[in-house]
């Protein structure tokens, strides 16, 4: 066995775990365990149908059945898969400890449909650049908070729960959705900013939206880059966590797991950075503000388009900077130049800086 | 030397004001109808002690400038970093700090040293001019308050600078250059402290400023704040640091900030009107210079002790 192949095998060791961590009643694995399990579509992509069972038993969904989401496979071995998992899909095997009735993301999906980054699952066209769910919730495989449960809390739950792996898992469970699970601020800009600083799909959006005499925010088109210019922005870049980031003044206060779900535009009257409702956000951090406040502008912009009066004045800035720098810097250098000539030197001797002899006037008395 | 008006003028009045007695405004007068018409022979020929012959600052200005100056250089290190967040130098300038959240304390903290520093100025001033004013001592043109007299020093200093004038002009205690250089740091400081205000307090700005102009003027001060600080930081790496660090004679530096004293030969030349008071104020400085014009032979003689000089030469 030469090398290469010893490496494989240690590798492929990794994924085999004889306790898969989820049911596979449907016999998915049979085919979907290989590697080469995939295709190249149509438009020349290649996709992997891969599952590896070590990674998936670390996700949210370990304990929901394939069948559950992929509710269209009927039949082993499938037909071709044209519709694609929806967020929405309600789950058959999971029951909602609450309320009794088979699990499901229906609520906060429908939210999410109706607020202006709503789309559905397979779109063509503009509505593809929105973010879909998974855009946003990666759901990560690994999980530091849940690596390894400490001793102290698993001892304390199988003194009555008895099982525990049981205890385990719900530990796991808990612990990430109590656990700050949101993104820090930094993060939440740095998120929103993959699409709205992409300047082709941002001016895409625009455009199209003059054809169409649809009316769009009007920062839409500068609302990264301004931000970034702003204090908050430039705070928050540096990981400070106490000033505004986007979700703070897009999302309505109330729920804030809910509400992130339903961004909407300022022309929209549920919007808190709707006209009727600006106060009523910035109050949310600055709490003496009044209606004079909500004339300041949050995204401020150089540009000449968006504020000409912040154009001139940065302008006349950087011009009045430049002139006095190289005024002062001139009349330094003449100074200098004059004195020397006339036989100063930089370092005093013997208690005079005037030992050098002058081209121009007298020198010191020996 | 025959003093022109102006020099006559500080002269008498400081004669005046220090109730200078006969005989020693004999002595005054002795000493400085002996001192050579060509200035520049004077200070070229006086002896000076590098850290400072002559008081010029008290303690209180020097304690107001070291609190300036410590608070402006860290507000400016701790400040700029957020402002130029773009720049290649800004990250790793603000992690050296500690990071936003130790940068911003240390930042308000100074902010609030800074403003003490120029509150602690202007009441110092105010209370020493209102001494002077009842003692009768106060002059304006000793005072750092502009006159026309600056602009005609200024024209004549660029003018010996060009070798059009044989001697510097005879400025008094503060010159144009530290004329503008104070006011453009009091206006600087005014500066700071509104639009910094207004980054700390918006809505308190945006209460007492009309709706329809309030949000020009968070702009304006969002914008003042860092293009004043660059500006001002600038203003002192290439232009008072060189001034009292790398200008020649001064190298490596000005002692003044520290011990208060001004070296001899440097009263003479930039402040010669001050000297003039000096001699009123400090016999000891009058002894001293008369010794100095002997030893060197430098006093000014009559007419024919000179053409016997030249002759013998």
């Amino acid at each position: 066995m030469n090398n290469c192949s010893l490496v494989a095998v240690l590798i492929s060791l990794l994924f085999i775990n004889p306790a898969w961590g989820f049911e596979d009643d449907s016999g998915c694995l049979l085919c979907h365990k290989y590697p080469k399990m995939g295709r190249i579509n149509e438009q020349g992509v290649k996709r992997t149908y891969q599952v590896i069972p070590g990674a998936f038993s670390s996700t949210v969904h370990r304990n929901v059945p394939c069948t559950d989401c992929h509710d269209y496979i009927k039949q082993l071995p499938h037909r071709e898969v044209t519709k694609g998992v929806s967020c929405d899909t309600e789950c058959h095997s999971i029951k909602n400890p609450s309320t009794g009735k088979n699990f499901s993301h229906k609520s906060i999906y429908d939210k999410y449909k109706a607020s202006v980054h709503g789309r559905e699952k397979i779109e063509t066209g503009l509505n593809a650049d929105k973010p879909y769910c998974v855009t946003c919730h990666t759901n990560p495989i690994y999980n530091p908070d849940e690596d390894k449960p400490p001793k102290r809390i698993v001892d304390r739950c199988v003194v009555c729960h008895e099982d525990r792996k049981f205890v385990t898992n719900w530990y796991k469970h808990t612990s990430r959705r109590i656990k700050e699970v949101k993104r820090s601020p930094k993060e939440i800009v740095e998120m929103c900013s993959s699409c709205h600083s992409d300047k082709m799909l941002v001016d895409q959006h625009v455009e199209a939206a003059k054809k169409e005499g649809r009316e769009l925010g009007k920062k839409y088109a500068i609302a990264v880059e301004s931000y970034n210019e702003s204090f908050h922005g430039k705070v928050t870049r540096y990981g400070f966590t106490k000033a505004a980031n986007c979700l703070d003044c897009h999302a309505k206060k109330d729920n804030y797991y809910m509400n992130v779900h339903d961004i909407r535009p300022s022309r929209d009257p549920q919007s808190p950075v709707h006209e009727d409702n600006k106060l009523q956000t910035c109050q949310t951090c600055h709490i003496y503000a009044d209606e004079n406040y909500v004339e300041l502008d949050p995204h401020p912009s150089s540009k000449k388009e968006n504020s000409p009066f912040r154009y001139y004045a940065n302008l006349i800035y950087g011009w009045v900077g430049d002139v006095v720098i190289v005024l002062l810097i001139a009349m330094a250098l003449i100074e200098t130049w004059g004195r020397r000539r006339d036989g100063v030197s930089f370092c005093m001797r013997k208690g005079s800086s005037w030992w050098r002899k002058s081209k121009k006037s007298k020198g010191r008395v020996k | 030397m025959n003093l022109t008006d102006e020099a006559r003028s500080v002269l008498e009045t400081s004669m005046r004001i220090n109730k200078t007695d006969e005989s020693e405004r004999q002595d005054i007068e002795n000493i400085v109808a002996s001192m050579p018409d060509d200035r520049v022979l004077l200070y070229k020929n006086v002896v000076s002690n590098p850290i400072g012959d002559i008081y010029r600052y008290s303690i209180h200005i020097r304690i107001q400038h070291m609190l300036t100056f410590v608070t402006f250089l860290t507000l400016a290190f701790t400040g700029l970093p957020i402002a130029f967040l773009d720049h290649s130098w800004a990250q790793p300038l603000n992690s050296m700090i500690g990071g936003i959240n130790i940068s911003r304390v240390i930042h308000r903290t100074l902010a609030a040293v800074m403003i003490f520093s120029m509150v602690y100025h202007v009441v110092y001033l105010f209370y020493v001019t209102v001494i002077q004013v009842i003692k009768g001592s106060f002059e304006l043109r000793r005072s750092i308050i502009p006159t026309l007299k600056d602009v005609t020093d200024f024209k004549e200093d660029m003018q010996y600078f060009f070798g059009k004038r044989e001697q510097r002009p005879q400025m008094d205690k503060f010159m144009y250059k530290q004329k503008i250089h104070y006011f453009a740091a009091a206006f600087g400081n005014l500066v700071m402290i509104i639009s910094g205000s207004s980054f700390i307090f918006p809505e308190f700005w945006a209460a007492i400023i009309p709706a329809s102009s309030a949000s020009f003027f968070q702009e304006l001060m969002r914008l003042s704040h860092p293009h004043e600080a660059l500006l001002a930081l600038l203003v002192i790496a290439f232009w008072h640091w060189y001034n009292v660090h790398l200008a020649p004679g001064r190298f490596p530096m000005q002692w003044t900030f520290l011990t208060g004293k001004i070296t001899r030969e440097h009263q003479i030349e930039e402040h010669f009107m001050e000297y003039l008071r000096n001699l009123v104020e400090l016999p000891e400085e009058r002894e001293y210079l008369r010794n100095l014009l002997d030893a060197r032979e430098l006093s000014l003689e009559t007419e024919d002790d000179l053409r016997v000089a030249e002759e013998q030469i």
